[in-house]
């Protein structure tokens, strides 16, 4: 079964490439088979360890084996992606092709969470920037190229240094192959340790994004097609996150330490610095992508805070943001078919014409900024928690992004819908547009008021990592 | 106490009547919804009373996150407010119906309103933390959206948004205080946080810290100095929300979550002293700048500020159940006095300004009537509900301090004066404006009814002990703030004092009630121009803080793209790949600039604050 959810989505989208007149429904179709297995999947889960384990050699001489298996935290990533995915195919109005490659990247992304392996990983984590770069330079805007070169560079070079840490941990750390197992029982000490880490953290830094290594994102976002649909699976591919929590800090706990002052600074400091940036985007890509690298700050602080608390946070607002940050992007797609044009700055008073679209983008707009009862909140206040025990001052900084954010996000939300304007008439949402705000609000309405239901998958991962570090709890 | 599923029920029924009437709400339509609000409330209150008559209740869903339960508590404390709130709530919802009557959006505001009732409720009646933080924010929505009720208008709009953000710096506050009591009890239940206090093996500093964020998310949702601007504004808003939230509930719920900690501050000098301090500064600044105000909801507004600031005087010097029996008086005059002040808005067909009003008593007698109960209820004149509870507060301050009595009386007088003056200016002299005035409807007139009576009233649950009759509230709210011992003042200080604050408050309204019927002589006029301004508040926050920050976002965004720039020079020093990237290059000096300041703050932040 999980393998069949991971290759279908790749083998429908290539079959789409060379079969175009299959159309939309036909992604509509396998996005939705690859939810259901998710959810089939979640529903045998027992709730502690990697379930569907399953490994072949692949080149047993180096230790390379296909090896894929789900955690608590990789199986609600892969429910996350494949209901994002689900509901970019359905809403976003793209050419067939644009669909393909969406769903080509989203065997890429359950790769990155499946794998147990580590060169698997690396070839999923790589493997996906190629549907990503397809989407740009196929559909994105005139400033494409630029874009793709910024993307490509930070991605790929980002990556080398990793690529050189992988074969330190297998050779210095001595296992006897890659995968996750047999590392994670040898890790790496000393000062290998350090320098290894260094080259994982590098190239996590810039999908987490982590600041300064965010620069590639903004462009990345402007220059993407304004459905949205590249914007969405872009904000999937931030899997930095999830690779500290399932690589580079179990492989390499000591390393981890060496540069834990650092990295916790970093991410303090960019969660309110992007929040701070995104009050003078000119465009909502901007401002959506500066949101967000501040709300990646704040997980990457909880998860770099070592126990169990910061853990569970990072990884809930892991997920969290990609439903709905992806959700976002979706909707000022939907405000882009209406006004043609995403300036922050001119006063649209759109809700007097579309007061359900309205509706839709307070939730989503009140999720993103972590309102209690919507989906960003338990995450933050997870990683909140967890980061307040060890730095509280960083802790303060990183939280002055709750101020920044509802300033960013209000003043731009008023100037799109409120106030007055003489626009002219606009349709309001259309069936297909009722469907993706159902499923949408529901799920942030489900993540937010009762995360016991994921957070118990999550609990025993966050308490592994704090025991790396002596930690009880 | 006992377990019971009523208790979640209370607060899912306006929750349920928020969902009912957001999704169905335009096919409802008038009145229908407006009653279908209010009755869902009035279940609320009743089956609230239920639960507080049999001794309260609790409900708790064990875990929601990880080591933090869903946790509900009806004591009497959180029951006296749920009567509060659910209580008057229920009236200022019935006279909305009249109110709001052919507002196009009449449905989406019962809507509205149900959403702020029901996370008031959970504030007050949550347990652990992060739940009261729900409701806090959830206040904090409701009030934004119906602020913002009318967000054509672009002012509306701006208000609705300045509260948000004000409110959000409290929040940071809040979350501190949740992050700093998780890491030294390993709990966020009130409940279970009173035990570990009183337990020790803490440091007393630790403690004060997470006083003092609590303070912070406090002020914010009070609107106390130095995050008082909000509320003024929050006046754009329709007047049912401005009575209802900005007067009677959400306002007073940062004095709550203070009582709630009393736990931990009762031994707290310092944190005991800055709410003094803050509460008195609040408390004169308040009234000083509704005596300047033409509004006259921006007067009944700074009027709630100045009330504001006598409660967290009372928490201060440690009078926790007077603080929460003003909260009761003032949610009763308070309202009142707003749907007084809306009632004759309504009658004028949306006049605001008293300068265009004067002589209602002859137009409006019922409102008239009810608008005198209001003012002197206010004005603290004896045996009226505000008298009894300032008068305990004036008690109390003198206990802590001869001084502190001697400002809180000034700031009484200042009390009575802009009563008498709203009343004054709105009631007597002649008619400066040239509307036809009209009655209100009966669905107006009654809630009116009501709560004069309470005005009237209700200060005899909280006699003071030296009158030989019982004091009801005191003992209800000790058995669950806590007793923590005050000695009694001798008798005939205290009846010293009693006669010194009636007289005074009886002087004051005297003496305002002529003055305020003259001209204005000069100096009050000098004084006018500042006081309608607020002393120059919002002025100073602009070119302090807000204009600053908005430039400093404006040179961050530039110096983002300065740091693509300084990859790109990082790049050309390793050689062949530079190339490629040196066409990123934008060659603005002031992007080099603003990286150098983002490179230095970083150092700088990082040698600091690791």
């Amino acid at each position: 079964m999980i393998h069949v959810g991971l290759w279908l989505p790749l083998l429908a989208g290539l079959l789409l490439i060379f079969v175009p007149s299959l159309g939309r429904t036909f992604a509509i179709a396998s996005a939705t088979v690859s939810l259901v297995i998710s959810l089939i999947l979640f529903a045998g889960y027992g709730g502690q360890g990697v379930a569907y384990a399953s490994q072949t050699a692949f080149l047993p001489e180096v230790g390379v084996y296909y090896a894929v298996g789900l955690d608590g935290a990789g199986l609600l990533l892969w429910i996350a992606v494949s209901l994002v995915v689900l509901l970019g195919v359905w809403i976003a109005d793209v050419p067939v092709r644009f669909l393909a490659f969406a769903l080509m990247m989203q065997t890429g992304l359950l790769g990155i969470f499946a794998a147990q392996d580590l060169i698997f990983f690396y070839a999923f984590f790589e493997a996906t920037l190629i549907p990503a770069l397809l989407m740009l330079w196929f559909y994105g805007g005139p400033d494409r190229l630029r874009a793709i070169y910024i993307f490509a560079i930070f991605t790929l070079v980002g990556s080398l240094p990793m690529l050189a840490s992988i074969f330190a941990v297998r050779y210095l750390g001595g296992a006897d192959s890659f995968l996750f197992t047999d590392l994670a029982a040898n890790p790496l000490t000393g000062q290998a340790a350090a320098l290894a880490f260094l080259g994982f953290l590098v190239a996590l830094a810039v999908k987490t994004p982590l600041f300064p290594l965010h620069a590639w994102l903004p462009s990345f976002h402007q220059q993407n097609h304004p459905s949205g649909l590249a914007d969405a699976m872009g904000t999937l591919y931030k899997v930095g996150i999830f690779a500290f929590f399932k690589w580079a800090i179990p492989l390499m706990p000591e390393g981890f330490e060496q540069w834990q002052g650092l990295m916790l600074f970093l991410a303090a400091f960019g969660a309110l610095y992007a929040a701070w940036v995104a009050f003078s985007a000119p465009d909502w890509k901007t401002l959506l992508a500066y949101a967000g690298v501040s709300h990646m700050g704040i997980g990457a602080l909880g998860l770099f805070s070592g126990n169990m608390e910061g853990t569970v946070g990072a990884l809930y607002l892991l997920g969290a943001s990609m439903i709905y940050g992806s959700a976002m992007f979706l909707f000022v797609g939907l405000v882009y078919k209406r006004t043609g044009s995403l300036e922050v700055a001119p006063v649209r008073g759109l809700a007097k014409h579309t007061p359900a679209l309205y509706v839709l983008g307070m939730f989503i707009l009140m999720a993103m900024i972590g309102l209690p009862g919507l989906s960003g909140f338990p995450g933050e206040l997870m990683a909140l928690l967890g980061a307040y025990q060890v730095s509280p001052w960083l802790t303060l900084v990183a939280f002055l992004a709750v101020i920044a954010a509802a300033a960013y996000a209000l003043t731009a939300f008023q100037k799109l819908f409120q106030e007055n304007a003489q626009a002219q008439a606009v349709p309001d949402m259309d069936s297909r547009e009722w469907v993706f705000a159902a499923v949408t609000v529901g799920v942030l309405l489900l993540m937010g008021l009762y995360p016991k239901l994921f957070t118990v998958y999550l609990e025993p991962l966050g308490k592994a990592i704090a025991a790396l570090f002596g930690g009880a709890s | 106490m006992q377990e019971t599923i009523l208790l979640p029920l209370i607060i899912a029924l306006p929750l349920l009547g928020f969902v009912i009437l957001g999704l169905f709400g335009k096919r409802i339509g008038e009145p229908t919804a407006g009653w279908l609000a209010s009755l869902l409330v009035l279940g609320s209150f009743l089956l609230g009373l239920f639960l507080v008559l049999q001794g309260g209740a609790r409900w708790a869903l064990s875990e929601w996150l990880p080591g933090i339960p869903l946790s509900f508590n009806l004591d009497n404390l959180s029951g006296i407010m749920l009567m509060v709130v659910a209580g008057v709530g229920f009236l200022i919802h019935v006279w909305a119906i009249g109110y709001m009557h052919g507002d196009p959006g009449y449905s989406r505001f019962f809507s509205y309103f149900n959403l702020f009732i029901a996370a008031m409720l959970v504030l007050i009646l949550g347990d652990s933390l992060p739940v009261v933080f729900i409701g806090w924010e959830g206040v904090g929505l409701a009030s934004y959206l119906l602020i913002g009720f009318w967000y054509h208008e672009r002012v509306n709009a701006d208000s609705a948004r300045k509260a948000f953000i004000v409110n959000r710096i409290g929040d940071l506050g809040f979350l501190l205080a949740m992050g700093l009591l998780w890491s030294m009890f390993g709990t966020l239940s009130i409940s279970e946080l009173v035990g570990k206090v009183e337990a020790g093996g803490y440091s007393f500093t630790t403690l004060t810290l997470a006083g003092f964020f609590l303070l912070i998310g406090a002020i914010g949702k009070s609107a106390q100095v130095p995050l008082m601007v909000w509320l003024p504004d929050a006046m754009a808003g329709p007047t049912p929300v401005s009575a209802l939230i900005h007067a009677a509930t959400m306002v007073t719920a940062g004095v709550y979550l203070l009582v709630r900690h009393a736990f931990m501050l009762h031994d707290d000098a310092f944190l005991s002293g800055l709410i003094v301090a803050i509460g008195l500064l609040t408390a004169i600044y308040g009234a000083l700048c509704s005596l300047g105000q033409w509004d006259i909801k921006r007067i009944v507004a700074y009027t709630t500020l100045s009330q504001l600031g006598f409660m967290f005087v009372a928490v201060g010097v440690g009078a926790y159940w007077v603080a929460i029996f003003h909260i009761v008086t003032h949610a009763f005059f308070k309202a009142l006095m707003f749907m007084t002040s809306g009632s004759v808005i309504h009658a004028l067909g949306g006049e605001q300004d008293v300068r265009a009003m004067g002589g209602m008593r002859k137009y409006l007698p019922s409102t008239h009537l009810h608008g005198l109960v209001a003012a002197f209820a206010s004005g603290g004149l004896v045996p009226l509900a505000g008298f009894w509870s300032k008068d305990a507060i004036l008690a109390y301050s003198f206990e802590y301090g001869p001084w502190l009595w001697v400002l809180m009386l000034g700031a009484s007088v200042l009390a009575a004066l802009y009563s008498i003056r709203w009343y004054v200016l709105v009631f007597w002299g002649d008619y400066r404006g040239k509307e036809h005035p009209h009655e209100s409807p009966p669905v107006m007139l009654w809630p009116n009814h009501i709560l004069s009576v309470g005005a009237l009233g209700v200060g005899f649950i909280g006699l003071p002990y030296v009158i030989d009759y019982e004091n009801f509230i005191s003992p209800f709210l000790k058995k669950a703030i806590g007793d923590f011992g005050h000695e009694k003042l001798p008798v005939l200080t205290e009846w010293v004092l009693i006669i010194v604050s009636a007289a005074v408050a009886i002087t004051a309204l005297w003496w305002g009630f002529r003055f305020f019927q003259q001209k204005m002589p000069q100096w009050y006029t000098h004084f006018q121009t500042w006081a309608l301004n607020g002393f120059y508040a919002d002025t100073l926050y602009n070119t302090l803080f807000v204009n600053p920050m908005k430039s400093l976002a404006e040179v961050l965004l530039g110096g983002d793209r300065g740091i693509l720039t300084g990859f790109a020079g990082l790049g050309s020093l390793m050689g062949g790949l530079g190339n490629l990237l040196a066409k990123l290059e934008t060659g603005a000096l002031r992007f080099y600039l603003a990286g150098l300041l983002i490179a230095l703050v970083l150092l700088v932040g990082w040698g600091v604050l690791r």
